[in-house]
């Protein structure tokens, strides 16, 4: 159940957009796609939302293939673009009542189905505004009350969270959370790393089309990946010397600080201790990367 | 495919034309220039001496359709690239829409709009009925193949707006294909007579050549005293008009043109299907009046070009003033108006046309899409 791909292939004429890429995701987690810009998410999910068929490789979407039942499939799905437009003319209420007729919902069912999701994402005041004077943000939260209509058990989100203000992301987190403990399976692709590190259960990093690694976001993994620590001192000769002295790899970053590499909590910790034990006068110890932003660019590296 | 399905996606689309765009604007443009035009063909053929209904119903039907062909490809030909420009079709291909939901319910939308542009019409209809010479059940056949042509018509729109990935693109195709419709046939058949005519040997039933020169006036002058038995009896038979009897039948070379080879050209214009569905009814006492007619024309030249040239050129009508029976001879135009109508054939085609285009339109709204043409976004 949930979403497995297996050496899914899409090209567009001679540009290949999706080479080869396997995934799964599993019911209640949220599963992210992360990648640099043209890596191939939003083709991938174009074949997910059963818009496009892949040229080789399968998808199963709760056991369906999009490609020979996309009916069936489409039941299932809750799909929100990166970059979509919403009909202009027509008010936040009418936009969710048209997409419940398009799922076949009877209209007392849609009126209600509509004042819940309004609600779950904040939008009951600007029910009835035109979809067109809402900010982008606020037509992102369409978005997603719009891939809930149907009551999916596979979400899949291409982008969530741009264009979110700081507390419409929170909240976005909190719902992806929710909807996940509920059972569902949530594929979101993004570029806020440290956003999907405190969301996602476990990250898909694509490149060029392939998958690189899939890497489980538990507390294991925080614990023992490789992050980036800023440290500053009082005398900062004197802990780029340190540092130097006991191997461990640092490099200057600006504002007079230095990042170093640790693998884990414990030993930034043990690091830390040694630091002030050596009487290194420590005035910051902060970490500037999550460990799935470091995962991420040590797995694109070679874009570089 | 379901009519839950159409009718959600027909209500989306004329619920977005009713809000963005000026269509009261438009509408009440339409109705002021059919308004304009009825008033000026009500002046220009009104008369005291015969009833001006059938000219100012031609022209306003004739203007409706070519204002409707106009208009009612704005509605379609941008319809489904536009939707992918701003990236509002691919939500509802994700629903349990189908394509033909789709797809249907937007020629739904159309034509619906299109039908209260002819409604806006239908006070002129009536003041021409009214003015007399015109059945209301020409009214009644010449509208519904009007809104049949209309259906078409948009439905050519849509299937360009799924083929091209620009709007302006879609648009300009649907524009050149009503062109080639309306112009194409007329000039495609005006040009190609020029092929299907040539000389040949002929029969022709009239005064041969022979009979005019036995009949030459003698070199005399008839007040001249002095002329013979003879003399007068040759000058007599000079003035002797000539009759039926004197007709017969003869050989001659002549030019033809065999239209019945490139005819089917004709009724394909849609101005012609409506024109020959209903012309005009003949003034019943003055057969050869000539009020302004253009259906009328319209319809009896079609169907002249598909009889193609008689067999027997009948000449003698002419040449005698008199037909078989005495009475004044039958017009060509009347006898023509008499045989079959070509409008089945035109509207037929154009009915295969919208049924071929709405199936394309259809098909290209298929998801998954399995081969994208260049250029073309999908969400």
């Amino acid at each position: 159940m949930g979403v497995e791909v297996q050496g899914v292939r899409r090209a567009f004429g001679d540009v290949l957009a999706v080479d080869d890429i396997t995934l799964s995701a599993q019911p209640g987690e949220v599963t992210a796609l992360v990648g640099p810009n043209g890596s191939g998410k939003t083709t991938l999910l174009l074949m997910l939302a059963t818009l496009l068929a892949p040229h080789q490789g399968s998808i199963r979407i709760d056991g369906l293939d999009p490609v020979s039942q996309p009916r069936e499939v489409r039941a299932r799905i809750g799909w929100m673009p990166d970059g979509f437009g919403t009909w202009d003319a027509l008010t936040v209420r009418e936009v969710l009542h048209t997409i419940a007729a398009a799922y076949n919902l009877p209209a007392d069912r849609a009126r209600a189905r509509t004042e819940e999701l309004l609600t779950l994402v904040h939008l009951d005041d600007l029910g009835d505004r035109r979809a067109r004077v809402l900010s982008r943000g606020q037509k992102q939260r369409l978005g997603l009350a719009r891939a809930l209509v149907n009551d999916p058990s596979v979400l899949l989100l291409d982008e969530p969270a741009s264009g979110l203000d700081p507390r419409s992301r929170i909240e976005l987190r909190d719902v992806l959370r929710s909807l996940a403990s509920e059972g569902r399976t949530v594929l979101v692709s993004s570029h806020i790393l440290t956003e999907l590190q405190e969301v996602a259960d476990r990250a898909v990093i694509v490149a060029r089309g392939r998958t690189l690694e899939t890497q489980r976001l538990d507390a294991d993994f925080v614990t023992t990946a490789l992050a980036a620590w800023r440290v500053d001192a009082l005398d900062p000769e004197r802990l780029t010397a340190w540092l130097a002295d006991h191997h461990v790899p640092a490099r200057r970053v600006g504002g007079g600080q230095t990042e170093v590499q640790v693998a884990g909590e414990e030993n930034a910790a043990r690091l830390l201790a040694d630091l002030v034990r050596d009487g290194v006068r420590v005035t910051a110890f902060t970490p500037s990367q999550g460990a799935l932003e470091s995962a991420y660019l040590a797995a694109t590296e070679d874009r570089r | 495919m379901s009519w839950h399905g159409i009718r959600t996606v027909a209500a989306l689309e004329l619920r977005q034309r009713l809000r963005t765009s000026k269509w009261p604007l438009v509408l009440g443009a339409w109705f002021l220039l059919v308004a304009l035009v009825t008033f000026l063909a009500y002046y220009a053929t009104h008369d005291q001496s015969f009833r001006s209904g059938q000219a100012m119903y031609d022209v306003v039907i004739f203007f409706v359709l070519g204002l409707a062909m106009l208009i009612v490809p704005s509605l379609t030909a941008t319809s489904v690239n536009g939707d992918r420009e701003h990236g509002v079709l691919a939500t509802l291909q994700t629903t349990l829409l189908t394509h033909w939901d789709l797809a249907l319910g937007k020629l739904v939308a159309a034509w619906a709009i299109s039908l209260a542009f002819l409604v806006a019409a239908l006070p002129f209809l009536a003041w021409a009925w009214f003015e007399g010479g015109v059945s209301a059940a020409r009214i009644a056949l010449s509208l519904v193949v009007l809104v049949l042509v209309l259906a078409v018509v948009g439905t050519l729109g849509l299937m360009f707006s799924t083929l091209t990935a620009r709007p302006v693109a879609s648009a300009v195709l649907t524009y050149l294909t009503m062109g080639a419709l309306v112009f194409g046939t007329a000039i495609g058949f005006a040009l190609s007579a020029f092929l299907v005519t040539d000389t040949e040997a002929r029969t022709v039933y009239g005064l041969p050549d022979s009979w005019w020169q036995e009949h030459q006036p003698p070199p005399l002058d008839p007040n001249d005293p002095n002329l013979t038995a003879e003399q007068r009896e040759q000058l007599s038979k000079s003035q002797l008009q000539p009759t039926r009897a004197d007709c017969v039948r003869f050989t001659r070379n002549g030019t033809v043109a065999h239209t019945e080879r490139i005819w089917w050209m004709l009724p394909l214009n849609p101005f012609v299907v409506v024109a020959d569905a209903a012309p005009s009814e003949p003034r019943p006492q003055d057969a050869y009046s000539s009020a302004f007619t253009p259906m009328r024309w319209i319809s009896a030249g079609a169907r002249m070009a598909r009889n193609g040239p008689e067999e027997v050129v009948d000449e003698c009508q002419l040449s005698t003033g008199t037909s078989a029976d005495g009475s004044p001879g039958v017009d060509p135009m009347e006898k023509a108006l008499g045989t079959a109508p070509v409008w089945p054939y035109g509207l037929g085609f154009l009915l295969l046309v919208g049924a071929g285009s709405a199936a394309v339109a259809g098909e290209r709204l298929r998801t998954p899409i399995r081969r994208l043409p260049n250029g073309t976004r999908i969400a």
